[in-house]
């Protein structure tokens, strides 16, 4: 960005200024035309749902009938007798320690790929996005062995592979974050005494916070959905939700209880989602950027 | 009911033996020499505390309470403590064996597994299960020793590697509301169907049961079971298949939906049947119709088919793993899942309903009244009347070249 500033002028883009520049402006109905979209695709998603929410309530259901035919609350009885409860425990538990992993591990890597601080860039992000083109059955075959042979405990190998599988889509996100970051804040700051790690904490991660949520929103997303990896490489030392998902998914005569599990498999994600329409505005703790307002000016200023 | 089904665990098998073949040459399965017992009372006493892992296919709700309330507490009682692992393919268990086989390991996270058919023989060959073990369970002296289903599984010798656990029975299923001229052989069958345009069809090998139909009709048009030779080979396969795909495909315009379309496996079959989209369904689990009629799944006029010549049977098996650390105590188990008040358990209709493996004439008066007390259900006959002129399973080595030949020569035609 090598604008001119004139002096004193804040470089904030927010709201106001973005919207004023004559490319950004909406034109006339295209706010109809985006909240149509808008509206069809919640229904197109939401549509498969209200099958599913019905099944979570119906003790029988018997075509041709168009709601349920006996209301009540087999499905759940079912699920928890199951081992719903401690499987969504398990589940919740592995995608967040993924996230949690997956996510840093990440954004530095993107971080160096765009500064241009890796050798061979187009090789090292053709391997961090490696895991995408393998079908994960391949993999595990293989990795299976050489992590038993290393004695890794399976909870130990499921989570290096689920963060492994997580990794191209959390360097993805924060590629995309990293490229529209502007490092000159951070320059700014240092030129203004800040420490490394106040620089870190106060510029760098609240200016990338809205990448590194959605990266790891995708991170929690693979942990918490996968079968293959916890089932082979777990040993069945983890009975997770997709696990339950997918036995009783393979059966006749149980949609009320596979209903219940997923649709309790799909709160998680839900709320993380609408977290996540919080972290999506910039800037969301970058008070500091906003130049000194009158409580906070410093004595004797004018 | 048999645990083996899906055609994606062909490919993972595929893949598996293949991985076997490769590595073979370069690891030699740890062999687990302080696991060896001269006597019973030597693995009893050393099962006391170990923990068991059973692997079993988990979709089958009826399944999971009677292993989770019958069989985990009874093991409890004999100092095993015993953990069920729900998979939805059978392969996946095979999978992490012939993976701990592959690493040495000697203390993996499979001790038994409920299995038979392909993935029982695939396993053996590559050595994921221990053998010669069934010998040392009391409980094996209340079966048969003669009985052919507990000797060979789909044409592999058992050869003491796996313990049995219950029997099935190939059973044809039809809704007697829309059905008035019940079909007495699978001959009689075809023709319902030629002449009920569009409500009968069968699921698409390689699913598991669509696979059968397909051996059903083989023996159908080769004019029974006695004439087609259970070991493969290839002149016998010339010899008797054409007839056989020359017969589905004259069917297949009769089908559901013209034959354009099958389905894809025995689940959505029985999802065709509960919508009443077609008269006829059919299982290897007979006798969870009894819960399914009775929840409103199925229709109220659901009966069972009783062929004049018999349908295939076979008994499905407890298999220990050969990487398995508690093997002691899989054994207590798998001698517990035996006992005749096990079997008898199981074989409650609203228990599990599983026809038992023991053989009547060798019980105690006692025993044998826990299986003459077992109700009568209003829709699936006595394992007796079910199994009458059982026909035996062909080997493993038939399945794939007929289901290879039906997809190059009814699918796809």
């Amino acid at each position: 960005m090598a604008m001119l500033i004139p002096y004193g002028q804040r470089v904030t883009p927010d709201d106001r200024t973005v919207s004023s520049r004559g490319l950004m402006r909406p034109r006339p109905g295209g706010r109809a035309l985006r909240l149509t979209v808008a509206a069809l695709l919640t229904v197109w998603f939401a549509l498969p749902l209200v099958p599913l929410l019905l099944w979570f309530f119906a003790d029988r259901w018997s075509v041709p009938a168009a709601l349920p035919t006996e209301w009540g609350f087999d499905g759940v009885t079912s699920a928890l007798a199951n081992g719903a409860v401690p499987a969504f425990g398990r589940s919740l538990v592995l995608a967040l320690v993924v996230a949690a992993i997956a996510t840093p591990i990440g954004a530095m890597a993107a971080r160096a790929l765009t500064r241009g601080a890796v050798p061979f860039p187009r090789l090292v992000s053709g391997i961090l996005l490696a895991p995408l083109a393998l079908p994960a059955f391949v993999a595990v075959m293989g990795l299976t062995i050489v992590l038993l042979r290393a004695r890794v405990p399976g909870v130990v190998g499921v989570v290096i592979l689920l963060v492994a599988a997580a990794l191209p889509y959390t360097v993805y996100t924060m590629r995309v974050a990293y490229a529209a970051h502007d490092l000159a804040y951070e320059d700014e700051a240092r030129t203004l005494g800040a420490s490394r790690w106040h620089v870190l904490w106060r510029v760098h991660l609240p200016l990338v916070a809205p990448g590194l949520a959605r990266a790891a929103f995708l991170a929690f997303l693979v942990g918490w959905s996968d079968y293959v990896i916890t089932v082979l490489v777990g040993g069945g030392t983890i009975v997770t939700l997709p696990l339950l998902v997918a036995s009783f998914a393979a059966g006749v005569g149980n949609d009320a209880v596979v209903a219940v599990l997923s649709v309790s498999a799909i709160v998680p994600p839900l709320v993380l989602l609408l977290a996540l329409g919080r972290f999506g505005r910039r800037y969301p703790t970058a008070s500091y950027l906003h130049g000194p307002t009158a409580s906070q000016s410093p004595k004797g200023s004018p | 009911m048999s645990p083996q089904r899906r055609h994606r665990s062909g490919v993972a098998l595929a893949i598996t033996s293949g991985l076997v073949m490769t590595l073979a040459a370069c690891s030699a399965p740890a062999s687990a020499d302080d696991q060896s017992y001269a006597s019973w009372d030597e693995v009893v006493a050393a099962a006391e505390g170990q923990t068991v892992k059973l692997w079993m296919y988990g979709g089958d709700e009826q399944g999971n309470a009677y292993v989770n309330d019958v069989l985990v507490p009874a093991a409890a009682e004999l100092g095993v403590t015993l953990e069920q692992v729900p998979i939805a393919d059978t392969p996946d268990a095979l999978n992490r064996i012939l993976s701990e086989v592959q690493a040495g390991e000697t203390d993996g996270e499979v001790d038994l597994v409920w299995v038979n058919g392909n993935n029982f023989g695939t396993g053996k060959e590559a050595g994921a299960w221990e053998c010669g073990w069934t010998d040392l369970l009391p409980n094996m002296a209340l079966t048969d020793p003669a009985d052919p289903l507990l000797l060979d599984d789909f044409g592999t010798p058992v050869d003491g590697c796996e313990a049995p656990w219950h029997k099935a029975q190939f059973t044809f299923v039809y809704n007697s509301d829309t059905v008035t001229d019940v079909p007495t052989s699978l001959d009689e069958l075809l023709d319902w169907a030629r002449a009920n345009q569009g409500r009968f069809t069968y699921p698409a090998p390689p699913d598991f049961t669509g696979s059968v139909f397909v051996r059903e009709v083989l023996y159908s048009v080769s004019g029974g079971y006695e004439n087609v030779p259970l070991a493969f080979s290839q002149d016998d396969f010339d010899a008797l298949t054409p007839a056989l795909y020359a017969e589905l495909q004259d069917l297949e315009p009769s089908l559901w939906r013209g034959g354009e379309t099958y389905p894809q496996d025995s689940n959505e079959l029985n999802q065709l049947f509960a919508d009443g989209e077609v008269d006829f369904t059919m299982t290897y689990g007979p006798a969870t119709l009894t819960e399914l009629v009775a929840n409103g799944t199925y229709p109220a006029g659901t009966k069972v088919l009783t062929f004049d010549e018999g349908t295939v049977g076979n008994a499905s098996f407890l298999g220990l793993a050969s990487t398995s650390g508690s093997k002691a105590g899989a054994m207590v188990v798998a001698n517990l899942a035996l006992s005749a008040e096990q079997q008898a358990a199981k074989a409650e209709p609203d228990v599990w309903g599983q026809f038992t493996v023991l053989d009547l004439d060798q019980l105690s008066d006692e025993q044998r009244a826990l299986f003459e007390a077992l109700p009568e259900s209003p829709v699936v006959p006595s394992y007796d009347v079910l199994s009458e002129n059982a026909n035996p399973e062909l080997a493993a080595a038939w399945v794939t070249p007929i289901d290879e030949g039906w997809r190059q020569l009814v699918l796809t035609q």
